[in-house]
C-alpha cells in the first residue's frame, strides 16, 4: 500500500528511499492539495535551488536567468546521496536534473515528483502541442513510463541506439559504406566491425566499432524491443532474458564483447567514453546519437568524414529507434518555491537556453517549434539533418522499470556477464543469472514502493 | 671447511655495498610505485585531448601544452573554491589540533572512573565508516539550520578527532611526571599546565596533527559535496565535477592539470612542516 499523502515518514519509507541507493525522499509526502502555480512571470525575486551537473546550467546561465526572469539560481551539485538527504529533511531543491529514460517512472513510483500537467496546461512557454514526443519519458501512469501525468521534461534528446561512421576508415579497408536512411542490421553491423577492426602486435589500432548505449538496463531493454520483445513483464516487476527475443539481444551484445571490435566492460575506453576514440581517428563506427554532432562539428576534417547511420535492427525485428537518457528536470512535491521553480523550467527549456542547445547541434530541441534552429548551414550538417529527420519518425518510447534504478541494473549486469564476455559461461546460463539477480532487485524495489 | 676456503666470504665493505644496493635498489622501484601514479597525472596534464587517445600510447607528449594550467585554471572560479577550501582546511585543522591535544592531554594526564573505557569507545570510534553517519549528519546540520554554511567544520574541529586525541596521548604520556607536580607545588592548574607547560613542548605533535587535518580537509570530497552549494563548495569537489563540456562529458587533460594544482598547497605545507611532522610521529610512538 501506498502511503497516504500528509502521513509521516515511515522507518520502511525512509529505508525504501536510502537503501536502494537511489532516489528520493521520504519527503513525508506532503500532500498539501496541489497548489499550482500561477503561471508565467512567478516568482520574481526568489532564490530557487538546482540540483544539477555542471554543464546544464553554467554561471553565465545563473546572470542570465537573473537578467531574463528575476530570479536568483543556487546551484547545488547532483549528487543521489545529497538528494536523499535534502528529501528526507524536508527541504528538497526546488529543481533536480534527472535521467528521463530511468529515473522518471523510479520517481515518481514513490511519489515524490510533483505532477506538472496542470503548469503545462496553463504555460504560453511550454505548450502541450509544442512537446516533442520524447518528453513522454518523463511521463510515468502508476505502472507504465510514456503514459500519465508529466513529472519533468527532457532539455534535449537523441536516439541513442543510431551510430555515427568514420568514411575514411570504410574507404581504407574497402568496406561500403551503410545505407544513408535504410538499416542495416545489428549482425550486419558486427561483420562490419570484424572486417574494420585492425590489430598490430595485440594493440588496436583501430577499431572496428563500439555499441555499449548509455546505460545497460536502456541498452538491453532496447535492443529487446529491437528483436521484437519486451524486457519485462506487463507490470515491470520482473525481467526474463530467456525469452526469444531478450535471448537474442543479450547474445548479440555478449558476441560483441567477446570480439573485441570495440569499447565493453571486458575491454573499457580509457578516456572513459568513446568520444575521444572516435574523435582521435581509432574507432570506426561510434554508437552515439544526434548529440554526439556536436563534438564532431569542432573538428572540421572529422565533420567532413563522418556520417551519422539509422539505428540498425534485427533481422525480422521492428524498427525502434528510442532515446535512451532524456535527460532534464523534475520537481520535487517538496519544493519550496514552486512558482519560481516553474518559472524558472519555463525559461530553461522553452526560452534563451534551449534556443542555444538548439542550434548548438548538441541535442534535437525537445520543443518541436525549436527544430529550425538545428544547425543545417554547412554540407555536412544538411547530410545528417537528413538522416536524423528520417529517424525520428521511428522513435518511440520504451518503457523501464520503476522498481530498480538505471544504476543498480548496470552494476549487477556489469558483475555477472563479464564471465560470458569472456567465453567462461554460455549465453543461456548467463541469461538465467541475470534473471536471478535483477528479479531479486526488482522484488525488493517493489516491496519499497508497495 | 673447504667450501669458505674456496669461496671466502666477500670483506665487510663489500657486504655493506651489496646491501645498500640492493636497499636503494628496492626503494626506487617502489618510490617508483608510488609516484607512477602522479608521474601519469603530470603527463596527462600536459598532452591534447587527441595525444590521450592515440595508439599505440604516447607515453610522454609530443608537445608539451603548458596552456593545459592556464586553461584549467580560467575555466572555473580556481581561486575561488581554492580559497574555499583554504578557509575550511585552516579553520577545522587549527581548531581540531586544540581540541585534540585537550582530550588527549585529559586521557594522558588524569584520573577518572571508566577513563580507559570512555578512551576504548573514542578509539572504536574511529572504525566506524564515514558513510554511515552522512544522512544523519546532514539532517542534524539540516535542522540547525547549518546546511551550505562552514559552521559544520567549526563544529567538528571543537569535537577533536579520535586518531589524533591519540597522537596526543601518546606524547603527553611520555612526559615526566615531575613538570607536572612542579607545577602543581607552584600552584598551577590543570588548565595552565596545560597552557603553559605541556603544550609549548609539543610543538612536533602540533605540527603533526595540523598537517594531517589539514590533509583530512583539503582532500575531502564528501561531507563539501554534501553540505555546500556548488558557489561556496571546496576546490576537491570542483576539480571532480567541474571540468566537463557542454555536453557533460569529461575534459581529461585540464581535469588532469587541475589536479596537479590541486596538490600544490598540500606539498607546500608539508615541506614547511616537514621537521615537525616527521619529529611529531617519531615521538608519539606511531612511527
Amino acid at each position: 500500500m501506498r502511503p497516504h499523502a500528509g502521513a509521516p515518514m515511515s522507518r520502511r519509507r525512509f529505508l525504501s528511499l536510502s537503501a536502494a541507493g537511489a532516489a528520493g525522499g521520504a519527503a513525508a509526502l506532503s500532500g498539501c492539495a496541489m497548489q499550482v502555480s500561477s503561471g508565467v512571470g512567478g516568482g520574481s525575486g526568489e532564490t530557487v535551488t538546482m540540483m544539477v551537473k555542471a554543464d546544464d546550467i553554467t554561471p553565465d546561465l545563473v546572470q542570465q536567468a537573473l537578467k531574463d526572469t528575476g530570479i536568483a539560481i543556487k546551484r547545488v551539485d547532483f549528487d543521489i546521496t545529497k538528494l536523499i538527504a535534502m528529501l528526507t529533511s524536508g527541504n528538497p531543491p526546488d529543481l533536480v536534473r534527472g535521467v528521463g529514460a530511468v529515473d522518471a517512472a523510479y520517481f515518481a513510483a514513490r511519489e515524490v515528483m510533483e505532477d506538472l500537467d496542470p503548469y503545462f496546461a496553463r504555460s504560453q512557454v511550454l505548450r502541450r502541442d509544442d512537446l516533442d514526443p520524447v518528453n513522454d519519458l518523463w511521463r510515468f501512469d502508476g505502472t507504465t513510463q510514456g503514459k500519465g501525468p508529466r513529472y519533468g521534461m527532457a532539455k534535449d534528446f537523441s536516439q541513442d541506439s543510431m551510430y555515427w561512421y568514420n568514411t575514411s576508415a570504410f574507404d581504407k579497408q574497402g568496406v561500403s559504406y551503410p545505407a544513408e536512411l535504410e538499416p542495416t542490421t545489428y549482425e550486419e553491423w558486427l561483420d562490419t566491425a570484424q572486417r574494420l577492426v585492425q590489430r598490430s602486435k595485440g594493440q588496436t589500432s583501430l577499431f572496428g566499432g563500439t555499441y555499449n548505449g548509455l546505460l545497460k538496463a536502456t541498452l538491453m531493454s532496447t535492443l529487446t524491443a529491437s528483436a521484437g520483445g519486451s524486457l519485462f513483464n506487463d507490470d515491470f516487476s520482473r525481467v526474463d532474458f530467456t525469452t526469444p527475443e531478450a535471448r537474442k539481444a543479450l547474445g548479440w551484445y555478449i558476441e560483441y564483447c567477446r570480439l573485441k571490435v570495440g569499447a565493453s566492460p571486458i575491454l573499457p575506453d580509457p578516456n572513459g567514453w568513446d568520444g575521444p576514440t572516435y574523435q582521435a581517428g581509432r574507432l570506426a563506427m561510434c554508437n552515439s546519437g544526434y548529440w554526439m554532432g556536436g563534438m564532431i562539428a569542432t573538428d572540421p576534417k572529422l565533420a567532413e568524414v563522418s556520417r551519422l547511420a539509422p539505428t540498425p535492427v534485427f533481422e525480422g525485428g521492428p524498427r525502434v529507434s528510442a532515446c535512451q537518457a532524456g535527460t532534464g528536470l523534475w520537481m520535487p512535491k517538496k519544493a519550496p518555491h514552486k512558482d519560481a521553480a516553474w518559472r524558472i523550467f519555463e525559461w530553461y527549456f522553452g526560452e534563451a537556453p534551449a534556443k542555444a542547445r538548439a542550434s548548438g547541434g548538441w541535442g534535437i530541441p525537445t520543443l518541436k517549434s525549436l527544430r529550425p534552429l538545428m544547425p543545417a548551414k554547412a554540407e555536412h550538417q544538411k547530410r545528417v539533418l537528413k538522416v536524423q529527420e528520417n529517424e525520428l519518425k521511428h522513435f518511440s518510447v520504451v518503457a523501464f522499470s520503476p522498481y530498480t534504478t538505471g544504476d543498480s541494473f548496470e552494476a549487477l549486469f556489469n558483475q555477472v556477464a563479464p564471465a560470458a564476455m569472456k567465453g567462461e559461461i554460455s549465453v543461456d546460463t548467463l541469461a538465467g543469472r541475470l534473471n536471478s539477480v535483477l528479479n531479486e532487485q526488482l522484488k525488493r524495489g517493489k516491496e519499497q514502493v508497495g | 671447511m673447504t667450501a669458505t676456503s674456496l669461496n671466502p666470504e666477500p670483506p665487510v665493505r663489500v657486504r655493506i655495498r651489496t646491501h645498500r644496493l640492493v636497499l636503494y635498489t628496492v626503494l626506487v622501484v617502489v618510490t617508483g610505485l608510488f609516484l607512477g601514479p602522479f608521474g601519469w597525472l603530470v603527463l596527462t596534464a600536459l598532452k591534447t585531448p587527441a595525444e590521450l587517445a592515440s595508439a599505440p600510447v604516447h607515453w610522454v607528449p609530443a608537445h608539451i601544452q603548458w596552456h593545459n594550467f592556464a586553461d584549467a585554471f580560467d575555466l572555473i572560479d580556481f581561486l575561488g573554491y581554492a580559497r574555499n577550501s583554504l578557509i575550511i582546511a585552516f579553520l577545522y585543522a587549527g581548531l581540531v589540533t586544540l581540541s585534540s591535544a585537550w582530550v588527549g592531554y585529559g586521557f594522558a594526564r588524569l584520573s577518572a572512573p571508566g577513563k580507559k573505557t570512555l578512551f576504548g569507545i573514542l578509539i572504536g570510534s574511529m572504525m566506524l565508516p564515514q558513510m554511515i553517519t552522512l544522512l544523519p549528519t546532514y539532517l542534524i546540520f539540516a535542522k540547525l539550520g547549518m546546511v551550505d554554511t562552514y559552521w559544520p567544520w567549526v563544529l567538528w574541529g571543537l569535537s577533536s578527532a579520535p586518531y589524533l586525541v591519540f597522537l596526543f596521548r601518546q606524547f603527553f604520556a611520555g612526559l615526566p611526571r615531575e613538570l607536572e607536580e612542579a607545577a602543581i607545588v607552584d600552584g598551577c592548574g590543570y588548565g595552565t599546565i596545560f597552557w603553559r607547560i605541556f603544550l609549548p613542548q609539543s610543538w612536533p605533535v602540533l605540527s603533526a596533527s595540523f598537517v594531517i587535518a589539514f590533509t583530512w580537509t583539503w582532500g575531502d570530497y564528501i561531507a563539501p559535496q554534501l553540505l555546500l552549494s556548488t558557489d561556496k563548495s571546496t576546490l576537491a569537489v570542483a576539480v571532480m565535477t567541474t571540468y566537463v563540456s557542454s555536453a557533460g562529458t569529461p575534459i581529461t587533460n585540464l581535469q588532469a592539470a587541475a589536479s596537479v594544482m590541486y596538490v600544490v598547497p598540500i606539498l607546500l605545507i608539508f615541506l614547511v612542516a616537514q621537521r615537525g611532522f616527521v619529529a611529531g610521529m617519531s615521538t608519539t610512538g606511531l612511527k
